[in-house]
């Protein structure tokens, strides 16, 4: 029997007078890979960082690995991807990752972060300043500096972005055998066919709501295409 | 729900208020004898002395309400410490705004400068700043939680700070003897302290008046936004 | 205590590949030097007591311009949401960020004081190294309180603006005291008042640091 890692009872997020979460909840089982699908302003990221434990829900409950996220306990078992790098421009690559490393208080640093590096395909570049990769290489090396820790758990805020098709091939080779490794993987994405060729479940998240969750056994990609498309209403952005 | 827009408290401050502020004007104008001066304008002007210190009196009261609300919403994470905080900001600076007024209609006719760096105004000024610096803070931020925190904590260092600026600056003004011009009193007549307390505790009641107010307002805010999201649920 | 000391290094690194901070921030005093004294005909003798004042301008406007630096590079690619990400206590977040500072200030002052002291022929005497501690402690009251605002500062669009306007008002005790001793120490001739200031500036850092310290967890959330 595996225990949920996540469990989140109707999460409300409020910014003022915009409510970001209407009541959102679900679990996700310890190695499971959930997907979150959702339009633009749905909610996903706000969801991602009450998980995370960098935002407070307004109402409702969250729990991560049995405790609540903001009492920072489970920090490092934990990993984010977001839209932003969290990278130093102007230190190497080898630097930003030792920073982590030490923030981390990774075992064996040195060996890791070579490791990483060589996971990534930025092994050759790890003296060079961030300031000078391009957009993909700096997403590689946000993707080594989210392994670094060994993680159990990842929060991916739609990863893909920036990536040419070579370093998509690698990121979704690399979430597999995280998979196969048994952590745990929570990924945002609005790209359907690699949502369900990853997934184990998933939910769509609708104006702020759950609007479908299941597992991803049987479906095809047309089949959850016309889900998609049918439980989300045309036009406007989600809010 | 339909808790009316004033409340009873409301017409009790109001009341006592319209009644007292005359009193005190009375007070001040007729009951207190005039100060001996070198010239009438001089004991005329040194009338607001009432009014003047009243407010600073308040506004260092209001101060500690925004240090009070932020400490409780730190604490607690309840908007109404929030709102509470901010409307004695609010209120704060209003009456530091009227002691940094009051003060140069007050020096002129007696110093026959409008400002002085004296201590008393000079902290006056630095306060009003600090708490300006406050309100643009919560100006430059959108609602929410972050908001509330940030501005919790800057009212928490702000206040922890007012009576390190107040020794700073009366111990600045001892080392500089030629920029201190004589502050008029040293020993209160009876008569001028009573009024002096009495100004006071008309101020605190129209804090009171503006406090209740200004929550108020802040909770109908709160209450317009609450049913402007379910409609907006529904619709 | 690692993590502190990874914040500094991390620093560290950074500044003394571009040395952009640094050297801004001495041309800017050089510059405050050089406008001084054009805007300012002055005595000698007026200027040997308004001379703590001038050093403590070109610190503190200098300071500004290295703190805003040091939080410019949080920024940019959300790096201090980075931060509080990992199990590192915000605390201490706060202590790396508020001793690189430190640091960075106090070397930048070691480096114009020797052009202060030529420009405006200070004469240099044993009293003259109180003007350490004196940097010390003064330093370390701006950016105790300079750290933390800078933090709260940088979730605004105007953060520099908001700084200025933050922290100015706040620090105005510590420049008080800062000055005054400078003045002491510059004159050559220490007042009686020397030691007691040197007490209350002490007291001033310890306080603010510790606030700033407890309260640094409710920057960094959301
Ligand atoms: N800091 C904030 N302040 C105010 N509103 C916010 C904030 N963050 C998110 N929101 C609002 O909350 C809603 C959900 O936003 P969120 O970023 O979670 O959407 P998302 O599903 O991640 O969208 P996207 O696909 O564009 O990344 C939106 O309406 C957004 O405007
Ligand atoms: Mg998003």
């Amino acid at each position: 029997m595996s225990q949920p890692v996540i469990v989140a009872e109707n999460l409300r997020k409020e910014f003022g007078r915009v409510v970001a979460l209407r009541g959102v909840s679900f679990q996700v089982e310890a190695g499971a890979f959930f997907t979150i699908f959702g339009r633009n302003g749905a909610g996903k990221s706000t969801l991602l960082s009450i998980i995370s434990g960098m935002a407070s829900a307004t109402d409702g409950n969250i729990r991560v690995f049995g405790e609540d996220p903001a009492e920072r306990t489970h920090r490092h078992k934990l990993s984010v991807i977001s839209h932003e790098s969290f990278l130093y421009d102007n230190l190497t690559a080898l630097e930003n990752l030792s920073f982590y490393g030490k923030l981390y208080q990774v075992a064996d640093l040195n060996d890791r972060m070579h490791d990483v590096l060589h996971q990534v395909g930025l092994h050759h570049r790890r003296f060079d300043l961030v300031r000078t990769f391009s957009r993909g290489m700096v997403q590689r090396l946000t993707i080594a500096r989210a392994i670094l820790h060994n993680p159990d758990l990842f929060l991916l805020d739609e990863p893909f972005t920036g990536l040419d098709q070579h370093a998509t091939e690698m990121l979704i080779g690399l979430m597999e055998a995280l998979k196969s490794q048994g952590k745990t993987i929570l990924l945002t994405t609005h790209d359907l066919q690699i949502g369900l060729r990853l997934s184990s479940r998933f939910m769509i998240l609708e104006r702020q709501r759950v609007v479908e969750t299941g597992s991803v056994e049987g479906l095809t990609e047309e089949m959850l295409r016309r889900k998609y498309f049918s439980l989300i209403s045309s036009g406007e952005a989600g809010q | 729900m339909t808790k009316p827009y004033k409340s009873q408290s409301f017409y009790v401050l109001a009341g006592l208020l319209l009644v007292l502020i005359p009193v005190s004007l009375y007070m001040i104008f007729q009951w207190v004898p005039p100060i001996k001066a070198s010239n009438p304008t001089e004991a005329t002007a040194q009338r607001i002395f009432y009014y003047h210190v009243a407010s600073a009196w308040i506004g260092f009261f209001a101060f500690f309400i925004v240090f009070l609300g932020s400490v409780l919403y730190l604490w607690k994470k309840e908007r109404r410490w929030e709102n509470m905080a901010v409307a004695s900001a609010e209120i704060g600076t209003l009456f530091m705004t009227i002691v940094l007024v009051t003060g140069p209609i007050w020096a002129k006719p007696t110093w026959g400068i409008w400002w002085t760096w004296d201590a008393r105004l000079t902290s006056s000024l630095v306060l009003w700043l600090i708490y300006v610096a406050y309100l643009f803070l919560r100006r430059y931020l959108p609602d929410g939680t972050r908001r509330a925190n940030l501005s919790a904590v800057v009212g928490i260092i702000g206040f922890i700070d007012v009576p390190l600026v107040w020794f700073s600056i009366r111990w600045w003004e001892t080392q500089h003897p030629s920029a201190v011009v004589a502050g008029g009193d040293g020993s209160l007549a009876p008569e001028m302290l009573k009024t002096l307390l009495f100004c006071v505790g008309i101020f605190t009641i129209l804090y009171l008046l503006l406090m209740q107010r200004r929550m108020q307002i802040a909770r109908l805010e709160d209450s317009i936004n609450r049913h402007y999201k379910e409609w907006e649920t529904l619709s | 205590m690692s993590v502190i000391w990874a914040i500094i290094r991390k620093d560290f690194q950074m500044e003394f590949r571009t040395k952009e901070s640094i050297t801004a921030m001495w041309i800017f005093s050089l510059l405050i030097f050089v406008i001084f004294n054009f805007t300012f005909e002055i005595s000698r003798l007026l200027l040997l007591q308004i001379s703590g004042g001038l050093l403590w301008v070109a610190f503190i406007f200098s300071g500004m311009l290295g703190l805003n630096r040091s939080f410019q590079v949080e920024k940019e690619n959300g790096n201090l949401r980075g931060l509080s990400l990992t199990p590192a206590d915000p605390g201490l977040i706060y202590f790396g960020k508020f001793l690189s500072t430190t640091f960075f200030m106090l070397i930048f002052e070691a480096l114009i004081f020797p052009l202060f002291i030529i420009f405006y022929d200070i004469q240099l005497s044993l009293v003259t190294l109180w003007i350490i501690p004196i940097s010390i402690l003064g330093t370390l009251g701006f950016t105790s309180l300079g750290t933390i605002l800078s933090a709260v500062a940088i979730h605004t669009k105007q953060q520099q603006i908001l700084l200025s306007l933050l922290l100015w008002p706040l620090i105005t005790p510590i420049i008080i005291w800062a000055v005054k001793t400078t003045g002491d120490v510059l004159s050559g001739e220490l007042s009686a008042a020397f030691q007691p200031v040197m007490v209350r500036m002490l007291v001033f850092d310890v306080i603010f640091t510790t606030i700033s310290y407890l309260l640094f967890e409710y920057v960094v959330q959301e």
